[in-house]
């Protein structure tokens, strides 16, 4: 089905970038990812994703809105304490009319995961659910205002084999809205270019960003192909 | 007229840049190769950017026609497999 | 003195200015000056995060102000529904410990950049074009060159933008404009800015970075002590620097 002229309006500069034409851009509106975490630096990804016409969005948190989650983007003073994954799903429905966001589970397997780890356990756990489901993700590690985003194409290294084992980041301040903004690009050229993108790790440090392949540690399962459940199971 | 009856037609005299490229670079997209679109376009500033756009997105332009100032401009295209969609 | 205590004016509320002032509401910076002369449009919904459904057809400077005060109350944002000139940058630099570029086009670029060197302000200049964007850091008292070091010469005569410059993917912006706030926070703390006298430049399809140095150019036009002692004042911009705006554009 064609872009209605409000949709080619409302992503007129976007249809022009080149690999986001039209049918991209249905690409796009059709796709449903999984966003694993919904605190301060999830935000701005969360917003970049709506904006960029992602239809269906589902907020993975069960937690609540904290004090230091006000460094995001979302969260007024009176949202403390509140659901974060209602809060967000409020907040994100004013950005667009073509995406529907809503807390996770609501049926049905999503064709993407991006995870915003709070600890290297959460990410590694919620890397090999979204591996083991056969789906490609992006997990974010921050650190202060920088951090680190791993690029999982399917068949790529998983998260084990590319994260840092340096140690647990700093706890985020706000310059990680540039960080989190980066990851849902990346989770963006997956969604509209599967096969376009090789593993990657992509370092953010004091604003710089420095991208390397992922290399697979020899004898990680993730090098055994995978078979996915089947799109109509509930994950 | 030469080359295939059926012509897809675009009047985008009505829009202001970059819509007139958007649109344009969207009813390109919905063709198959070697198909025409024919694009009219106000004079000016869209009389000059469509055809320049299209042409380095790999399209050929096949006319480029003045049909004074009331009417605008006829831009005819021809589609070129990999124009638009394709990375550069 | 804590950021609270500060003050940001960031030129241009969208793509670039949206996630630079988010970012700088988020820190607490004290007090947030949001200059833009447009209307929200729907071609703005997809890329600028201040801006919603029901922000279609507002001013956008009062629009951004708004959200920016629902979500951050501690940082008073405050409207200057103007196009910055080369008669009002200065006054309006004046009132700012920083500046952030979010315009779209390079007349105001090259002002800005002008303008933060007379006004003795740091400047964070950034630019975003489909998937790449870049971002320098212009520092009135340091070592690093101006706009007019890195770009020798401006935009060639005659040069219209082509429709299809006007393509912008969203999140390249956003990571852009954030990253550009960071900065802006980074030379408020006092610290040395990361972006400067290097010119950042970053594409998100192959996630490559660059860093290219920018270096003062003896007898710069922008920054040289002879150019800044014979005019004090920015000028306008020369004709064939002016670039045209687009109805509802920006990056």
């Amino acid at each position: 089905m064609a872009l209605t002229e409000e949709q080619v309006a409302r992503f007129s500069r976007q249809l022009l970038v080149p690999g986001f034409g039209e049918a991209a851009q249905e690409r796009l509106l059709a796709a449903r990812v999984r966003v694993v975490g919904a605190d301060g630096p999830a935000t701005p990804a969360l917003v970049a994703l709506v904006q960029a016409g992602v239809g269906r969005i589902w907020v993975d948190d069960e937690g609540y809105v904290a004090p230091a989650d006000r460094q995001g983007w979302l969260y007024p003073p009176g949202a403390v304490g509140s659901s974060r994954a209602a809060r967000a799903s409020e907040a994100l429905s004013d950005f667009s009319r073509h995406s529907v966001v809503e807390a996770y589970p609501a049926g049905g397997v999503p064709d993407a995961a991006l995870i915003f780890a709070g600890s290297a356990a959460q990410g590694i756990a919620m890397g090999e659910v979204a591996r083991k489901g056969g789906i490609p993700h992006v997990v974010v590690e921050p650190d202060a205002e920088g951090g680190a985003i791993v690029s999982i194409p399917v068949g790529a290294p998983c998260f084990s084999c590319a994260r840092s084992v340096s140690g647990v980041g700093r706890p985020p301040v706000p310059g990680i809205a540039g960080l989190s903004a980066l990851a849902a690009a990346e989770l963006l050229h997956i969604l509209v270019q599967p096969a376009g993108m090789a593993g990657r790790r992509i370092d953010v440090v004091r604003g710089v960003p420095t991208t390397h392949p992922t290399v697979r540690l020899p004898g990680c399962a993730c090098g055994q192909p995978v078979v996915p459940p089947s799109r109509d199971e509930g994950a | 007229m030469t080359g295939s009856s059926a012509v897809a037609r675009l009047d985008v005299r009505a829009d202001a840049c970059p819509m007139t490229w958007v649109k344009t670079r969207v009813a390109l997209g919905r063709l198959a190769a070697g198909d025409r679109l024919e694009v009219l376009l106000s004079p000016g500033e869209a009389a000059e950017s469509v055809p320049r756009s299209a042409a380095e997105d790999g399209h050929r332009v096949v006319a480029l026609d003045d049909l004074g100032p009331r009417e605008g401009v006829r831009l005819v295209l021809e589609k070129r497999d990999g124009g638009g969609a394709a990375w550069p | 003195m804590s950021l609270s205590g500060k003050t940001a004016l960031v030129v241009g509320a969208g793509g670039l200015g949206g996630p630079a002032l988010l970012t700088l509401a988020a820190a607490g910076v004290g007090r947030l000056l949001v200059a833009d002369a447009d209307a929200v449009d729907t071609t703005n919904l997809a890329r600028q995060p201040l801006f919603g459904e029901a922000d279609v057809g507002a001013r956008k400077a009062a629009a951004a102000v708004a959200r920016l005060a629902a979500v951050f109350p501690a940082s008073a944002a405050q409207a200057r529904d103007v196009r910055v000139t080369a008669e009002n940058v200065l006054a309006l630099a004046a009132e700012a410990d920083v500046v952030v570029d979010g315009t779209d086009n390079f007349a105001a670029k090259f002002l800005l950049s002008d303008a933060s060197l007379r006004a003795r302000k740091p400047l964070v200049h950034g630019g975003v074009l489909r998937t790449t964007f870049q971002i320098l850091t212009i520092n009135p008292l340091g070592l690093g060159g101006c706009l007019r070091c890195l770009f020798e010469a401006p935009p060639p005569e005659g040069a219209v933008p082509a429709c299809a410059d006007a393509g912008v993917l969203g999140a390249a912006a956003a990571a852009a404009g954030a990253l550009m706030g960071a900065e802006a926070i980074r030379l408020l703390d006092g610290e040395r800015g990361a972006y400067e006298g290097r010119l950042l430049t970053y594409e998100t399809r192959s996630a490559r970075g660059r860093l290219v140095l920018v270096r003062k150019r003896p007898h710069c036009p922008g920054c040289s002590p002879e150019a800044l002692a014979a005019a004090p004042a920015p000028a306008a911009p020369a004709p064939h620097e002016v670039v045209a705006g687009r109805p509802g554009g920006g990056p």
